[in-house]
């Protein structure tokens, strides 16, 4: 039922290839966040899709906490409200040139076993394939009935 | 300050004959140079008996409107706008007497903007390196850096993509990217090619990189290569929930086989494709606008450089490449890794990787960067370490690289010796372990060994890849280094 | 591929998860060394320099300051695990300095590490509670998020409570600050402070909040000296001085604004200043504006303070601060 890549898991965000951070790790890496002056937000989905860009925001981004208590108090409320859901943290750094997310790390995975994704293949001309891919939660479940 | 030599006095100035240089207005100390002039900053090495001021002229003249002889037709243009103006001559620390290297000149020298064709790196080029290469009362000219004027930037496109938006388009944030080249360079059929292509990208690497003369050979046809690699990647990005791509090689003979084999990859959904630095200038900036207008990531590899940016006294410093680059619109480009098998000295790596991914370079002679360069909101450029790389090294390359560039292991990844998967995961492991450790403030010079380490405990890929490669680093000396000290200052 | 082993089980990973180590009970101790590491006391002298008298609260801070750092010891020899209950309650009547004394709090649970960052938040009820269903929540987490770390001081906190109106939103702010004051006692500190009476009564119909409470401090109206001793350090700060008559005028003034209403302590001698030095500026316009001196320029004089209403009509001078 497991995914089949090296770590059994989606490996979306900056750390998905180490174990789950812990709090503190998580707390560590939201005061580097804090110190370069980003604002930091947290968000959820339960459609793990990779063109997923827009993941459900939990509260506005965070611009002028000082402590990464902070942002953690925010992670253990949203894992409370969902904690079938994927999480992630994302650092947003305003400066010209950039205004974008700087670091974006999952915190909390739905489940253990992670079932990944169907690929879909429909045959065209002169042997080219078009290619889908789709979660194998999304295929029968709707939002907020997945994962369980 | 140096004296004025220009003939000032039509009649002597424009008599039939021949004058020298400094006489004819192409040595100017007392110019200032304008915000809107290009600058250029050459090393010159005069032959014996001819003078530095002399020699700066003449590749001031010979860069821009002189000829050999005095002609009376410059008097039907306004001349002085069109000469260049050589307005600075210095030493070369560490040359002439009592060197062992022939005395060398830093020679500043200032170009109207009305001289270039807007948008056309050939056009600038044409003039800066065109004949001036071949001069013969030099011995050696090395052009070391440019100042682009922000009011000449602003007429090329400039990367199609950016590192800002590559991104945003990949959903990788926070880490540098990891590539490798599909090994052997030469010989895999389709089909055995997208196999390694898959095992690297479902292994935890971002991309595969064709090789830079992968093109369409007997062995393994484009149109074949493109669509096993197009199912790696697909397969690869549905086993792991990520984005992932692979570089299509579209260099060829024609830009009408560039264009095919680029709207074919397009077809197949592939998010980037590449060329090479030999398809010329003119080729490379249409890609760059195809490129834009198809939502597709460039990247070059830079096949040739070599040629002419690596040696220290004649041809054209590799920072100047990447600001040509820059400008002409790649998203990608080889810049060096400092710690790999290919040529780079610390600082001059870092003079390039800043040349292609800052906002504003001031002057810093260390690093080679003579001039203040203004990139006048271009996009930036994302620099690509490439060549003898392992995950042993992980730590230098992130202390030394940063976090905006792409890391490519390909021996060190396709080579480890329990297959191509555990390579790359060897190498995303170290990567994102020592992300997370800079990040939580470790000195990961000192640390990084032991850190490294620490993953080995339970990544046995990793264990595995540093046992392999434990040994391995390429001590040689550079060929291109800095002529400056920190103390050193150019003013004066 | 990745085998299956948890950071956390390694040997060299696993400190934490063993038992305390028990200290022989003759360990040494250097408080004296521990107390001058932190810095603590040029806190205290910083505040016995900005703060005429307060003798009892300065008192206080020390001897707090003194119990936080045995804890502090008492948590390195392993004698105690829990972090103490911090939150603390300052009343008395305004300008009587509660917000520097809470500013200079911060600095030394900053310095003895009780909290990460040290900063102060102040904040009254329109910061916390919402207009509508639903505001309140969002925005009381949003203040205690940019407090954490720091010192969340909340003035005239019982106007939080509002019992004559049962749709009122403040009791929802109260029970979001109860949950974050006892479950993120490592993260923020919160002072509550106002008037004593009122805050009794708080108390009273919130004994939750009472409970929470470790330090009550109740700051003491200024006496007429102190609050000349005050004046005449905000004028040296401002580079000014009174004329011999003018002390006695501005002495005088205090007497009487002493009693009459909306005296404010320390505040209402800055203002009184202000506008003292808004009157002198006048004079000197309406005055030879050729021939002053350095000297007039930082004189304040008997007729700068006497035109005050206090004199004129028996009653303080409009102020926008006070005037409702």
């Amino acid at each position: 039922m497991a995914m089949t890549n090296p770590g059994s898991r989606i490996t979306q965000g900056t750390f998905s290839f180490l174990h789950d951070l812990t709090d503190d790790e998580i707390k560590a890496q939201v005061e580097y966040c804090l110190s370069q002056g980003w604002a930091v937000n947290v968000e959820f989905t339960d459609d793990p899709h990779p063109r997923n860009t827009y993941w459900e925001m939990w509260g506005l981004p965070m611009f002028d906490v000082k402590d990464p208590a902070a942002i953690l108090y925010e992670v253990n409320e949203c894992r409370k409200a969902f904690p079938h859901h994927y999480i992630r943290v994302t650092g947003f750094d305003s400066t010209r040139g950039w205004e974008t997310p700087r670091l974006s790390f999952i915190v909390n995975r739905p489940t253990e076993e992670e079932p990944g994704f169907r690929l879909i293949r429909t045959e065209d001309e002169g042997r080219t394939i078009r290619y889908t891919i789709q979660p194998y939660v999304t295929e029968e479940k709707p939002e907020n009935e997945r994962y369980r | 300050m140096a004296k004025e030599t220009e003939i000032k006095d039509p009649k002597k100035r424009y008599q039939s004959g021949v004058i020298p240089y400094k006489e004819m207005g192409y040595w100017r100390p007392e110019y200032e140079p304008k915000d809107t002039d290009v600058l250029c900053c050459f090393r010159i090495t005069p032959q014996p008996g001819v003078d530095a001021e002399e020699a700066a002229a003449a590749v001031a003249g010979e860069s821009s409107t002189a000829t050999w002889t005095v002609v009376w037709t410059d008097r039907l243009t306004a001349a002085d706008l069109y000469r260049a103006k050589a307005y600075r001559v210095d030493p070369v620390p560490n040359t002439g007497e009592g060197t062992d290297t022939p005395a060398q000149y830093f020679s500043y020298i200032a170009y109207d903007i009305d001289l270039f064709e807007e948008g056309s790196i050939a056009n600038l080029t044409a003039s800066i390196i065109g004949n001036v290469f071949g001069f013969k009362a030099l011995k050696a000219l090395r052009l070391e850096d440019m100042r682009m004027p922000v009011a000449y930037l602003k007429t090329f496109q400039g990367p199609p993509t950016g590192v800002v938006v590559e991104r945003e388009r990949l959903d990788k944030f926070g880490r540098p990217l990891l590539g490798a080249t599909t090994k052997p360079k030469l010989g895999l059929s389709g089909r055995n090619y997208g196999r390694v292509v898959y095992e690297a990208l479902k292994g935890g690497l971002d991309f595969v990189k064709d090789d830079e003369n992968i093109n369409s050979q007997p062995f393994m046809h484009w149109r074949d290569r493109f669509l096993y690699c197009m199912e790696a990647v697909n397969r690869a990005s549905a086993a792991t929930g990520e984005v992932k791509g692979h570089y299509m090689n579209v260099t060829a003979a024609t830009m009408e086989d560039m264009y095919e084999r680029a709207e074919f990859a397009k077809e197949l959904g592939s998010v980037i494709i590449m060329i090479d630095l030999i398809v010329g200038y003119t080729a490379i900036q249409s890609m760059a606008k195809w490129a834009r207008k198809n939502n597709m990531i460039l990247h070059l590899h830079r096949a040739g450089h070599a040629t002419y940016t690596r040696q220290k006294n004649h041809g054209v410093s590799f920072r100047v490449i990447s600001k040509w680059m820059r400008m002409a619109g790649v998203d990608h480009i080889h810049a060096g890794t400092v710690v790999g098998k290919l040529e780079g000295d610390p600082n001059m790596i870092a003079g390039y990787y800043n040349t292609l991914t800052k906002e504003y370079n001031p002057q810093d002679l260390q690093q080679g960067i003579f001039f203040d360069q203004d990139w006048a909101s271009l996009n930036k450029t994302m620099p690509v370490a490439s060549g003898g790389i392992h995950a042993g090294q992980m730590h230098q390359l992130l202390h030394y690289l940063g976090e905006d560039v792409v890391l490519q292991f390909g021996g060190g990844t396709i080579g480890h010796p329990m297959g191509i998967q555990a390579g790359a995961t060897a190498n995303r492991v170290a990567l994102e372990a020592m992300v997370k450790a800079r990040n939580e403030g470790k000195n990961i010079m000192k640390e990084g060994p032991d850190i490294l380490q620490k993953e080995a405990k339970w990544c046995t890929p990793l264990k595995q890849a540093l046992d392999t490669w434990k040994d391995i680093s390429f001590n040689y000396e550079s060929t291109d280094t800095a002529d400056f000290v920190p103390e050193t200052s150019v003013s004066g | 591929m990745i085998q299956e082993v948890n950071p956390e089980d390694l040997p060299e990973n696993q400190e934490e998860e063993q038992p305390a180590e028990v200290l022989p009970d003759d360990t040494p101790i250097d408080l004296e060394e521990e107390f001058k590491a932190s810095n603590v006391q040029e806190v205290l002298d910083k505040l016995d320099q900005e703060l005429i008298g307060l003798a009892p609260i300065k008192q206080r801070i020390r001897e707090i300051a003194a119990l936080l750092l045995v804890d502090r010891a008492r948590q390195q020899m392993n004698l105690t695990t829990e972090t103490p209950t911090l939150h603390m309650c300052f009343t008395g009547n305004p300008g009587t300095g509660k917000t520097t004394v809470a500013m200079r709090m911060a600095e030394i649970l900053h310095r003895l590490e009780y909290v990460r960052q040290g900063h102060l938040v102040a904040v009254t009820r329109d910061d916390l509670v919402g207009q509508y269903i639903g505001h309140t929540a969002p925005k009381t987490k949003e203040v205690l998020k940019k407090a954490m770390g720091g010192v969340l001081f909340i003035d005239e906190a019982y106007y939080l409570y509002r019992p004559e109106n049962e749709r009122d939103y403040g009791q929802e702010a109260i029970e979001i600050l109860l949950q974050v004051m006892e479950n993120n006692r490592d993260d923020l500190v919160v002072i509550l402070a106002g008037y004593k009476e009122k805050m009794d009564r708080f108390f009273q119909s919130n004994p939750g909040m009472r409970s929470r409470i470790a330090h009550h401090l109740d700051f003491p109206d200024y006496g007429e000296n102190e609050l000349m001793e005050i004046a005449k350090m905000m004028m040296r700060d401002l580079n000014y001085e009174f004329s011999p008559e003018a002390e006695e005028a501005f002495r005088e003034y205090i007497q009487r604004r002493m009693q009459m209403p909306h005296f404010a302590n320390a505040r209402s001698v800055r203002n009184a200043i202000d506008r003292a030095r808004l009157r002198q500026a006048n004079r000197l316009f309406a005055g030879d504006t050729k021939n002053l001196k350095k000297q007039d320029l930082k004189t304040i004089e008997p007729e700068d303070i006497r035109a005050s209403s206090v004199f004129q009509e028996g009653v303080p001078d409009p102020d926008p601060a006070l005037s409702q």
